[in-house]
């Protein structure tokens, strides 16, 4: 049976940024009903090429037909009068808006008596809502929804009006595990209706779940295409120039010394008194979805959270820091998640970012609070070496840097001292996977160094690859304590099952 | 000259052209001696208020304060030399005064999570009602000592004493925000507080110094606008607030993020003083440099808008 024309076809798409081929020959087919992958490392080219489709840039040579004839895309308004609708990563919506008002913000409003008819608005909204997510609050504000509604907000506004082609940019990376499994099934809702869907994600087990085709992009140019049962997580790794073989273990360790003991401590989200030791040079996972207490623990170790009970101690002597300023003075050390909003100054040079938290340390006299500006370049070229920071100058600023490179950056503020404790929050989330193993090395480096560690993640593998202990936190408190000698191949699925317990 | 460096050093070349301007339609005028010195007296208290300003934008908030703090400073200084107090008493109240007004905006905005523009507005008011009470509303000049006056008048070295008061207050600032610990920490809170306050920094302490200091240089200003004129009014230093922004303002033109510094707003003290100046000696009535103030204000921000739009 001769399948109908594509939805979507791109036939030899180029394009350069002067001397830089963002995209080179790149061709791409779309049937309607079928869930395209897009994947590659940051850099790429899967941003140019949404951005072209989007109407963002114009290629520089090759052809966009939807449904068989030939359109030209100059600007967002010619994408989407051919029924593209594209969601950018964090599309911007208006909090004080619900989710009608953003849905037709920028489109025609309906009218009546020459009103703005807000209960046919209204109206067409609901239609669309009570099929992929009926549970969402279309009156209420946008700023009064949590992450994974508003992600619901953007896909009705996008399927509003005859949206024919849904192209996803990285649409689960704010979501858990849970939420963005919830969000798949709605995207398949959606794709049984006939729409045709992109999804550019680095998470490639979910390419490889949701996607019936993949295009694998490495330097602007396809590498690889797969579909059926080729399509497996591995067989994209590969094809992006990564090991399929699994990822270096932490290796087995002596015990040493107790740096921190958390005897029955509870504060923030922590349901119950928890209580936790680590030892110098071990690395603990805490395993959990978002909110389910893994930050709130952090958050207290680093005195950003109030302590309500139980009692914390660093190397045996007691500790209660009353703001994250007691925390650097006893040692211990913090990346937060989140980099954009909570670890970077971006507007800053990476100098400035890196020396930061410990300044005083380049004191030109102990008693004169002016850093020594010599020493403290050397510190940040050290600090910077020892984390593998790429960059050309220590006076660019923070957000000319890639994801990795950034938080690379923000390790490297605690790698010109000797701490006790470091925690980490999501460290190696939304970067690239090169960039990721790069960073795994570092957090396995710093324990060795004698830290003692602990990772708060929301990726299982992240934690299976880290932890010579994973604690496995829900609602609140530690569910499951599994330790090094357990987390083997076999002993994987063990803790799968208790994640299932967790996504329950 | 590329287009980029137009953008950025726009504002720098308009102060020049607009120097030269002035020079070459009032020959032996403008640009006499005469008129530099009167220049820099003119912009001295501004340039202290602008100063104070730019700390409190640093840190990424407002301060609406600084011309009330200023008018309470100098009302504190006559009242207590009108009641025979001498300068060793007075001059450290006053100066104290204005920092404990800023310190109350301090607390307000870091501990009390007030937004700065409503909190500031409201310690000033309540400042500037103290003021006008402690006044009693009339014009106070009694008893004022000569040495006092001295502050604010004279030269030495040909250079006025109220330009080396602006610029030792404008170095000095410059300087801490630049090389010391306190001013990196000063540029991390206005660049990203969560980040600042998650990186362990004590952002609480720094916002309310910052805005103590900008208090006591506020109050600064006051008193040398006192000394210079000899004779202080409850309201004198309200009309600094709205030009001390603009200067702040125009100074940010001068950064390639938008960021404030000491350096761009005095650029913007002296593009708006310039202007004031030589239109005067033009005979350009005041209520078109008032507007054409403006007018600057605008297109040295329009200059930037554009600038950024490049890649």
């Amino acid at each position: 049976m001769p399948r109908p024309d594509p939805v979507l076809a791109l036939e030899g798409l180029g394009k350069s940024f002067g001397a830089t081929h963002a995209l080179r020959d790149v061709s791409l087919t779309l049937h309607s009903g079928e869930a395209h992958g897009l994947v590659g490392h940051n850099g790429a080219g899967k941003s140019t090429l949404i951005k072209i489709v989007a109407g963002v840039h114009q290629p520089d040579i090759g052809t966009i037909s939807v449904q068989g004839v030939r359109v030209d895309i100059n600007a967002p308004v010619d994408a989407y009068n051919a029924g593209i609708r594209v969601i950018h990563q964090d599309a911007p919506l208006v909090g004080d808006f619900d989710t009608v008002d953003n849905c037709y913000l920028g489109r025609p409003y309906p009218r009546r008596w020459g009103m703005v008819d807000k209960s046919a608005m209204r109206a067409a909204v609901a239609a669309i809502a009570k099929e992929i997510a009926p549970d969402l609050p279309i009156d209420r504000a946008v700023a009064l929804l949590n992450t994974s509604q508003r992600q619901f907000v953007r896909l009705v506004r996008a399927l509003l009006d005859n949206g024919r082609i849904l192209v996803l940019d990285e649409p689960t990376a704010a979501l858990s595990a849970e939420e963005s499994q919830r969000f798949f099934d709605v995207l398949e809702k959606v794709r049984a209706r006939g729409t045709a869907i992109v999804l550019v994600t680095h998470r490639l087990d979910e390419i490889a779940a949701v996607c019936s085709r993949a295009t694998v992009l490495v330097d602007g140019a396809v590498s690889g295409r797969f579909e059926g049962s080729d399509l497996t997580a591995g067989a994209l790794v590969s094809a992006m120039g990564g090991s399929e073989s699994p990822e270096a273990k932490t290796p087995d360790r002596t015990p040493t010394s107790t740096v921190l003991e958390l005897g029955q401590i509870k504060a923030g989200g922590l349901a119950a008194p928890t209580s936790l030791s680590l030892q110098s040079g071990e690395i603990v996972a805490l395993y959990g979805l978002v909110g389910s207490g893994r930050s709130d623990l952090l958050n207290a170790i680093w005195g950003s959270e109030k302590l309500a009970s139980g009692t914390m101690t660093i190397e045996g002597t007691p500790y209660r820091p009353r703001s994250p300023i007691d925390a650097v003075r006893r040692g211990v050390s913090y990346v937060p998640s989140d980099r954009h909003r909570t670890g970077l100054f971006e507007n800053k040079s990476l100098l400035f970012n890196a020396t930061l938290p410990l300044l005083r340390r380049f004191r030109m006299a102990d008693w004169l609070p002016v850093p020594n500006r010599q020493r403290e370049r050397k510190a940040f070229v050290d600090a910077a070496r020892s984390v593998g920071l790429v960059y050309h100058s220590a006076d660019q600023l923070a957000r000319t840097l890639s994801g990795g490179n950034q938080q690379k950056l923000i390790f490297s503020r605690w790698a010109h001292r000797r701490s006790k404790v470091m925690l980490l929050d999501e460290p190696t989330e939304g970067v690239d996977i090169v960039a990721k193993a790069a960073l795994r090395k570092i957090i396995r480096d710093m324990a060795k160094d004698g830290n003692g560690v602990l990772v708060s993640t929301s990726d299982r593998d992240e934690a299976l690859a880290l932890g010579d202990r994973i604690l496995v936190f829900r609602l609140g408190t530690i569910v499951a304590d599994i330790p090094r000698s357990q987390v083997t191949p076999t002993a994987l699925s063990t803790a799968a099952q208790s994640m299932e317990i967790v996504a329950a | 000259m590329t287009l980029t460096t137009l953008y950025r050093y726009g504002t720098l070349i308009a102060f020049f052209l607009l120097c030269l301007g002035f020079a070459l339609a009032s020959p032996g005028v403008f640009a006499s001696q005469a008129n530099v010195v009167n220049l820099l007296q003119q912009v001295a208290t501004l340039a202290i208020v602008a100063t104070a300003a730019t700390m409190v934008m640093t840190i990424g908030e407002f301060d609406l304060s600084v011309g009330f703090v200023a008018s309470l400073s100098a009302v504190i200084c006559f009242v207590l030399f009108a009641g025979g107090y001498d300068m060793t008493l007075a001059i450290p109240l006053a100066l104290l005064g204005g920092m404990v007004s800023g310190t109350l905006n301090g607390v307000m905005v870091s501990r009390f999570g007030v937004p700065s523009f409503v909190a500031t507005l409201a310690v000033g008011t309540i400042v500037s009602g103290l003021a006008f009470g402690l006044s009693g509303g009339a014009s106070l000049f009694q008893n004022v000592p000569d040495a006092f006056k001295a502050l604010g008048r004279g030269a030495i070295l040909g250079v006025p004493v109220l330009a080396l008061w602006f610029i030792a207050v404008m170095a000095g600032t410059a300087l801490v925000l630049a090389r010391t610990e306190f001013g990196r920490r000063v540029q991390a809170i206005g660049g990203n507080v969560v980040a600042a306050r998650l990186a362990g920094l004590p952002v609480m302490r720094d916002v309310i110094v910052t805005f103590a200091i900008a208090g006591g240089l506020s109050a600064l200003a006051g008193l040398l606008l006192a000394a210079r004129l000899g004779s202080v009014q409850h309201t004198m230093g309200e009309p600094l607030l709205l030009p001390a922004y603009a200067a702040v303002f125009i100074g940010t033109t001068m950064s390639p993020t938008g960021a404030p510094s000491v350096g761009g707003t005095l650029l913007g003290v002296l593009i708006t003083g310039v202007l004031v100046n030589g239109m005067t000696i033009m005979g350009v009535e005041p209520f078109v440099q008032r507007m054409m103030t403006g007018v600057i204000i605008l297109v040295a921000v329009l200059l930037r808008h554009f600038g950024r739009r490049d890649p």
